[in-house]
């Protein structure tokens, strides 16, 4: 990384001193150590199939506030609460906190640093480059504390719009605590125009004994973003996180969870679909650590990729010493619409104790004709059935949203990729 | 039950530790200890080899002082001093000895207690019908024997040491030697490629069904030495040939380091199989001992509808790093790996494959077993790659792990990069243990507890044992129980 992009990071950082209370000497320490790591490259494991050349050559100034206030779309079902992000920063008059407030603490992250001052440390500082230049230039973000047995059945939107955003880039970072037993249904959604902005994202959980955490990303980035995200989740004794990340826009985006079971009887499910469009790149990584015996993991991804589209997915398992009755699958399916379409997979085992059960299981392919004359056969025509078939072959990964209004949209929105990205090509190609 | 019965015998017959870890007592030839371009130079004028070959060592020493030791593989090991290795040993002998009779007997001996005929006459007086199998002997840096050559010369096959064949057929070495593993390939290629003391040269002309299995046998016995031998084996078009390896060393409380280079080259409907099994010394039970057995195996599919097939069963060495591959670059070429590893003790072993798939209508399978015990590790790592040129290819992987103490691991690491739509590729993994109902329904029927765990391995190897020859398969399933001795109750 050319010394000017970190010193500009440098200066940038030093503008912010004291916007975050507390948070300071985070960023100093931050700072030194990515001016040691630099922005990672493909010669690193967990980033060999993202890009981010263009991030490493030039930095990117901080997002501001648009000339003109962006449109916001409409909520995708019923919500609780509807956090709005504008080009990285809140935005109150267009948020709506409904009823929230009254069951739970949610609250801008410069406000619950301010009351809590001790719970700086509470905030992840570490991670890879990116991470740690998210801890250097994170402005804002939600802490989201719902407390011990409160259950809030309709989703939690939060909304992140960037706009005239030209080589500029968000740091944001959102902060969930789930009390013991507590239940609830988070909605990151990402939209945008066609300028070639950066979101950064970092999301913490910590999902305590018996609780369970929704946690769903629709990531619609305008047609020139770059968008790196990674989740950090802790789940303790018969807590249960279910995650379904959905990455559907941007040029170039990366989806990474780390997911630790810390407690017996602790759940985790981690779901994906990914659709790569012309020239897109699409990549998933998810490290589930399973530390305690009796802990289970799940994950199911379904990627299709189009012309010069890359989907990729990377999915770790880990099982420490003495994690006896450990139950861990993955499932990984790539369906390749176009010959210059590309799938890349990696799905690892690392197991160090013996009375567990994991399993993985991956293919790569293209549409089965077989399947394809069938329905055509039964005077279905030949759009609809290669958009019935890829809708199903995505299907799979939506059944835990826990949202059936939430997984709904979801699936119109994979339709409307499928008809407007491949299948009246393909058609057109016939 | 015959097939119990069997399985009874041969864990019965186990007497305990290694058994192929006793020392020969031969006068030695030693070059001085430690690496520079005089060992390279001095390795070569032993070998009287000709100018290019020099050059080629030369150049392959100088890549390999400005590259770094891999460490991405799971394996940890103690630095590497690659000073205080002596890179060539041989048994002192007068002259080249024209038949056995002149060979040191002192060395017949040992081959014999490890159940290696080299005399022709004892394999022709053993049972009525068994198959030849020709061997070439090598013995810590040269080849002293080479059996069945006449024979073998009358159908046309060439099949000797590769000092030899360097003189003997310097075309067809200097054709092939490095286009498929490179100079700089990797670093112990790079080593071997600077290094190489012997190793096997096989050639099967145009429509040459080799005769019988041919089989290298490779033996550490010297102290602080280390190997590098060098295979190349060309199939020629419409050729075939079944090639075993096998290999031992001494107990020794120092780590000995191997590192070999195997290349393959099928030509158009050659077909060649490759059958290894690697029984280097492992280590004692502390971990202490054993062989770093650091290898780079390759075949290039080059001509179309050629096939290589790779098979190992690996139990020995301390620390394994292999990946036999294939290079699948003719039309409709056929790729297997076929491989059971088992760690116990203190052992690690990180093996797996590669299929490049290159060319249209190519197709590979592997299936691979690993299985751990004691406070080893095993993991799988693979790769298959599918070129955007390559139409209509296939892929079908298999990795099961079986976890047979609660201090082991067992990691799989697979790779897939596929660039054509066409492709048809599946992958499944699976990770456990032995179900207490099978060892139940084992106990329940008069086997004792390290029988039936024997037993239930070699049912779980069965997928990969019956792609090996005869008489290795038999080999083979009673190393497994050797192997894993001790590692139940």
């Amino acid at each position: 990384m050319p010394d000017t992009v970190i010193d500009s990071y440098k200066d940038q950082m030093e503008r912010l001193a004291g916007s975050l209370p507390g948070w300071d000497s985070a960023r100093a320490h931050a700072f030194d150590r990515l001016k040691n790591v630099g922005l990672p490259t493909t010669r690193s494991e967990d980033w060999r199939y993202s890009d981010i050349k263009s991030l490493r050559k030039v930095a990117f100034d901080p997002m501001q506030a648009p000339e003109a206030t962006p449109d916001v779309p409409a909520a995708l079902s019923d919500v609780a609460a509807r956090l709005v992000f504008i080009n990285g920063q809140y935005q109150e008059d267009l948020s709506d906190l409904g009823d929230l407030w009254q069951a739970a603490s949610v609250r801008p992250l410069a406000n619950h640093l301010m009351a809590n001052t001790d719970r700086v440390t509470e905030l992840n500082q570490g991670g890879d480059g990116v991470n740690l230049l998210n801890t250097a230039l994170m402005r804002d973000g939600f802490v989201l504390s719902i407390p011990a047995g409160v259950e809030i059945d309709d989703p939690v939107e939060i909304l992140h719009i960037s706009s005239g955003a030209n080589n500029a880039a968000a740091h944001i970072r959102h902060l969930v605590e789930m009390g013991e037993g507590a239940s609830a249904t988070v909605l990151e959604r990402f939209v945008g125009d066609d300028s070639s902005y950066w979101v950064n994202s970092f999301l913490q959980a910590r999902v305590t004994e018996g609780a369970t955490l929704n946690h769903i990303r629709l990531q619609e980035e305008g047609p020139n973003a770059t968008h790196t995200a990674t989740a950090v989740v802790s789940v303790g004794a018969g807590g249960n996180y279910h995650a379904t990340n959905i990455s559907l826009g941007g040029l170039l985006s990366r989806f990474e969870a780390r997911v630790r079971l810390l407690v017996d009887e602790a759940n985790a499910t981690v779901d994906g679909v990914a659709l790569a469009g012309t020239g897109e790149s699409h990549d998933m990584l998810v490290h589930v650590d399973h530390r305690m015996p009796n802990t289970t993991s799940d994950q199911i991804f379904r990627t299709v990729a189009d012309a010069r589209g890359k989907s990729s997915f990377q999915g770790k398992v880990t099982v420490a010493v003495g994690a006896q009755q450990v139950n861990a699958d993955q499932s990984f399916k790539a369906l390749l619409l176009d010959r210059t379409a590309e799938a890349n997979a990696k799905p690892e085992l690392e197991i160090f104790a013996d009375d567990v059960k994991c399993s993985h299981g991956a293919t790569v392919g293209e549409l089965d004709d077989k399947a394809l004359f069938y329905l055509t056969s039964r005077g279905i025509d030949p759009t609809t059935a290669r958009q019935m078939l890829v809708e199903a072959f995505t299907d799979d990964a939506f059944d835990r949203t826990g949202s059936e209004s939430l997984a709904e949209a979801i699936r119109s929105r994979v339709a409307n990729w499928m008809l407007g990205h491949t299948v009246k090509e393909k058609v057109a190609d016939d | 039950m015959a097939g119990t019965q069997e399985t009874h015998d041969q864990v019965a017959e186990i007497t305990g530790d290694y058994k192929y870890g006793f020392v020969t007592d031969v006068d030695m030839d030693m070059a001085p200890k430690g690496l520079s371009e005089d060992i390279v130079r001095f390795i070569s004028a032993k070998k009287e080899e000709p100018e290019w070959l020099l050059d080629w060592r030369l150049k392959a020493y100088r890549a390999w002082l400005k590259m770094e030791e891999p460490d991405w593989a799971k394996v940890s090991y103690p630095k590497i001093d690659y000073n205080d290795i002596y890179y060539y040993a041989a048994p002192k002998s007068q002259d080249k000895p024209k038949s056995l009779d002149e060979v040191d007997p002192e060395l017949l001996r040992t081959y014999e207690k490890l159940g290696i005929p080299l005399a022709e006459q004892e394999v022709l007086a053993g049972v009525e019908g068994a198959r030849k199998i020709a061997v070439d002997a090598v013995f810590d840096s040269v080849s002293v024997a080479t059996t069945f050559r006449e024979e073998l010369k009358k159908a046309g096959v060439v099949f000797m040491s590769i000092s030899e064949a360097v003189h003997e057929h310097p075309e067809l070495v200097q054709k092939y030697l490095g286009t498929v593993v490179p100079q700089r390939d990797n670093y112990f290629a790079a080593l071997n490629c600077a290094v190489f003391s012997d190793g096997t040269f096989v050639y099967i002309p145009k429509g040459v069904r080799c005769p019988m299995e041919l089989s290298t046998y490779f033996r550490i016995n010297a102290e602080n030495t280390g190997q590098f031998e060098r295979t190349l084996i060309v199939a020629d078009e419409g050729s075939y040939v079944s090639y075993l390896e096998g290999c031992t060393a001494p107990m020794r409380d120092e780590n000995q380091l191997h590192a070999a280079v195997v290349e393959l080259v099928a030509l158009d409907d050659a077909e060649i199989k490759y059958s290894t099994v690697q029984n280097w010394y492992p280590g004692d039970k502390d971990g202490k001992g054993g062989i770093y057995n650091f290898v780079t195996k390759r075949a290039l599919c080059k001509g179309k509808n050629s096939k290589v097939s790779w098979t190992q069963v690996e139990t020995g060495s301390a620390v394994t790093w292999k990946y036999p591959s294939c290079v699948l670059a003719g039309e409709g070429s056929v790729g297997e790996f076929y491989s059971v590893a088992v760690t116990n003790n203190l052992q690690q072993a990180d093996t797996g494959t590669k299929m490049i798939h290159m060319a249209p209508g190519t197709r590979s399978t592997i299936i691979s077993k690993g299985i751990s015990a004691g406070r080893s590790q095993n993991s799988y790592r693979g790769l298959v790659k599918v070129l955007s040129g390559a139409e209509n290819v296939r892929n079908y992987t298999q990795c099961d792990s079986l976890l047979v103490s609660s201090e082991s691991g067992a990691h799989t690491v697979p790779y897939i990069e596929v660039k054509n739509p066409t492709a048809q590729i599946e992958h499944e993994a699976t990770t456990s243990k032995i179900s207490e109902d099978q060892m139940f329904y084992c106990r329940a029927r008069g086997l004792d507890e390290e029988e039936a765990v024997a037993m239930i391995v070699n049912g779980f190897c069965k997928e990969v044992m019956q792609h090996l020859p005869m008489e290795f398969a038999v080999e083979a399933q009673k190393l497994l129980g050797i192997s894993l001795e001790g590692s139940v109750g």
